[in-house]
């Protein structure tokens, strides 16, 4: 089966922006193995493409500001501490980082980089 | 004290940047990864030829831009990549740190040391693709780069600025003459920056040459990039351009350079290599559709720039590998064409005692002529025209029994000719005893030298010409045609030498 076949298929598997388990299920048992495999890359893809990861070090993340900037966006939070302040928003794949952790990491690159 | 105050400030110049450039970041996924070709989603601003980091550090190149992928060829060790691993782009093309600290060194395409030294750092980052120099920036070649190889300045005479084809079979002497070229540059006034690419060479050949160069102190003026036979296809496909982007630092000082790619043969096979994993349709002997743009736009970069333009100049020395002297091969032509001349060497010449084997028939140089000096060019014109004569007139020779006087003497001339273009590996000369050397067979100082004892008293001439004539030396290497006088001295010379030689 080609990928615009596959895109349709995914295309249907959806009612009112989110995932019909039945329609998705009916598929999943009529495709082959391989299709198969494709259907599920393509779901995930489809899927990414539709929500907003927002990671933080804290819980207290407002996220109605991030609603009304991706306003056809599914937004879900990730609590990261790991990020140490600030915020890291992944859309699809774009990153946009304004976490200390990403600072820090560059400053460490940069020295690398240029002394010895 | 100073070093720590002046790392700060430069920090602190910095900060700005990491904190608040760059914040966005493109990233992808790795969907497969075959033989060091990665296939990956995601990546959607990325640009053709963009250096990609992985999550683990190594880097990658892209190659291939799909709908919904990008092909990445992989830059380092393929096993640590698996499906899934993240990997993010850089917004920076691939380039290599380029300083003078570079000159003795080994390196990797990528600046990597070799050589147990520590890495280059704070160099200047030279793009490994770029674009040619325009015509308005170039001059023509005018300017001899010197080989040290008799045949080779006197009928196939190289500029700097040009690109010379060395071509041949397996074991006849082109990476020979490509070392000697580069350990002759040692002799020169203004000096010139040797790049010697080994692309898909044994490591022991590599460590055989770095050694060689080492020995005769050539290694001060020269730079090794090494991409051997087990490094990934991609290494050895970036290896040339890698070579071009040292050089193209160089020649921005306004210095001449002199690139050796050794071989362009392997550099394709690599490049098939990597073609036939990223599924681009195959073409002749499996090669892709442009594989001719591959050597042409690195051989482009071959340039002599103006003096307003900084006067540089990157002369490259391509070598090209055939099967059984056939020129005629797919790649061996590609690069012929491209090239401003070709030095042929042929096995059975090289077997018959003939070295360098250089077939000067088929041999030639389209711009070095207007390079060469007037000293040479006065001694080399009859050199040309008797071998030629020699040539068609031996493969005669060969059926007829009795031949007249005169075809003897042409004859036994050729041989005589062909015996003094013979020279030992690793020992090039100074412009000054080439000419030396030919002029004393051309105009039949040498007839009654036994064949078999030329090569000894080639050298023991030189010898005697260094002791007690250094001023015709000086005065031949000065370039200019040899006036009568000088003429009537090179004379006296041989003749004084003969009645001691014995």
């Amino acid at each position: 089966m080609n990928s615009k076949k596959i895109d349709k298929l995914v295309s249907v598997s959806f009612r009112n922006n989110s995932l019909d388990r039945e329609k998705v299920n009916r598929i999943a048992t009529l495709l082959s193995s391989a299709d198969l495999k494709k259907y599920i890359n393509s779901l995930k893809l489809t899927e990414r493409k539709k929500s907003l990861i927002v990671s933080s070090p804290t819980n207290n993340q407002d996220l109605k500001k991030f609603e009304k900037l991706f306003p056809n966006k599914k937004i879900l939070f990730k609590k990261d501490p790991s990020l140490m302040l600030g915020v890291r928003v992944v859309d699809n794949d774009i990153v946009y980082e304004f976490t200390l952790r990403n600072s820090l990491d560059k400053i460490i690159n940069y020295i690398e980089q240029n002394y010895d | 004290m100073i070093d720590d105050d002046k790392i700060i400030s430069e920090l602190e110049k910095k900060l700005m940047t990491f904190g608040g450039n760059s914040k966005t970041q493109n990233v992808g996924e790795v969907i497969k990864n075959t033989d060091g070709v990665i296939v990956a989603s995601g990546l959607s601003k990325a640009v053709m030829g963009e250096k990609v980091v992985f999550k683990d550090g190594s880097i990658g190149a892209i190659l291939n831009l799909d709908e919904d992928s990008a092909s990445i060829i992989l830059l380092g060790e393929a096993s640590s990549i698996k499906e899934g691993d993240s990997l993010k782009t850089t917004g920076q093309m691939l380039g290599i740190d380029v300083s003078e600290e570079l000159l003795g060194r080994v390196i990797d395409p990528l600046g990597n040391p070799l050589d147990d030294k520590p890495k280059i750092k704070r160099g200047k980052n030279m793009p490994l693709e770029k674009i040619a120099a325009g015509v308005v920036e170039r001059e023509p070649v005018g300017t001899p780069l010197k080989t040290g190889i008799k045949a080779i300045d006197s009928m196939i005479p190289i500029g700097r600025g040009q690109r010379e084809l060395i071509i041949g079979d397996r074991q006849t002497g082109k990476t020979a003459i490509a070392i000697d070229t580069i350990i002759n540059q040692k002799f020169n006034k203004k000096p010139v920056i040797c790049i010697y690419v080994a692309i898909g060479q044994k490591r022991s050949t590599i460590a055989q040459v770095i050694d060689r160069l080492n020995s005769e102190e050539a290694l001060s003026y020269s730079v090794i990039i090494s991409a051997s036979a087990s490094d990934p296809a991609a290494l050895q496909y970036l290896a040339p351009y890698s070579g071009c982007a040292v050089a193209e630092y160089f020649l921005e000082k306004g210095k001449d350079v002199l690139v050796v790619f050794d071989d362009l043969t392997k550099h394709a096979w690599a490049y098939r290599q990597i073609s036939l994993v990223l599924r681009r349709p195959a073409g002749r002997e499996a090669y892709p559709g442009d594989v001719f743009y591959l050597h042409s736009r690195l051989l482009e970069r071959s340039v002599k720039l103006s003096k307003e333009n900084g006067g540089g100049s990157i002369t490259a020395l391509p070598i090209i590998e055939t099967q059984a002297n056939d020129i005629s091969a797919y790649i061996p032509t590609n690069v012929i064409s491209i090239t401003d001349g070709q030095i042929y060497l042929q096995s059975d010449l090289f077997n018959a005692g003939i070295r360098p084997a250089i077939n000067v028939g088929q041999s030639v140089s389209r711009v070095g002529g207007a390079a060469q000096t007037s000293a040479i060019k006065s001694v080399s014109g009859k050199l040309r025209l008797e071998l030629a004569q020699y040539n068609s007139l031996a493969a005669f020779a060969q059926f007829g029994s009795e031949l007249d006087a005169a075809t003897q003497k042409q004859l036994d001339r050729g041989k005589r000719l062909t015996e003094i273009l013979k020279q030992p590996q690793f020992d090039p000369l100074t412009e000054n005893l080439e000419i030396l050397s030919i002029y004393a067979v051309t105009s039949s100082l040498m007839d009654d030298i036994p064949l078999e004892s030329f090569q000894r008293f080639e050298k023991d001439l030189h010898q005697f010409a260094k002791k007690r004539y250094p001023n015709v030396l000086e005065t031949l290497s000065a370039g200019e045609k040899p006036s009568e006088a000088t003429v009537k001295q090179i004379t006296k010379l041989v003749e004084e030498f003969k009645k001691m030689f014995g």
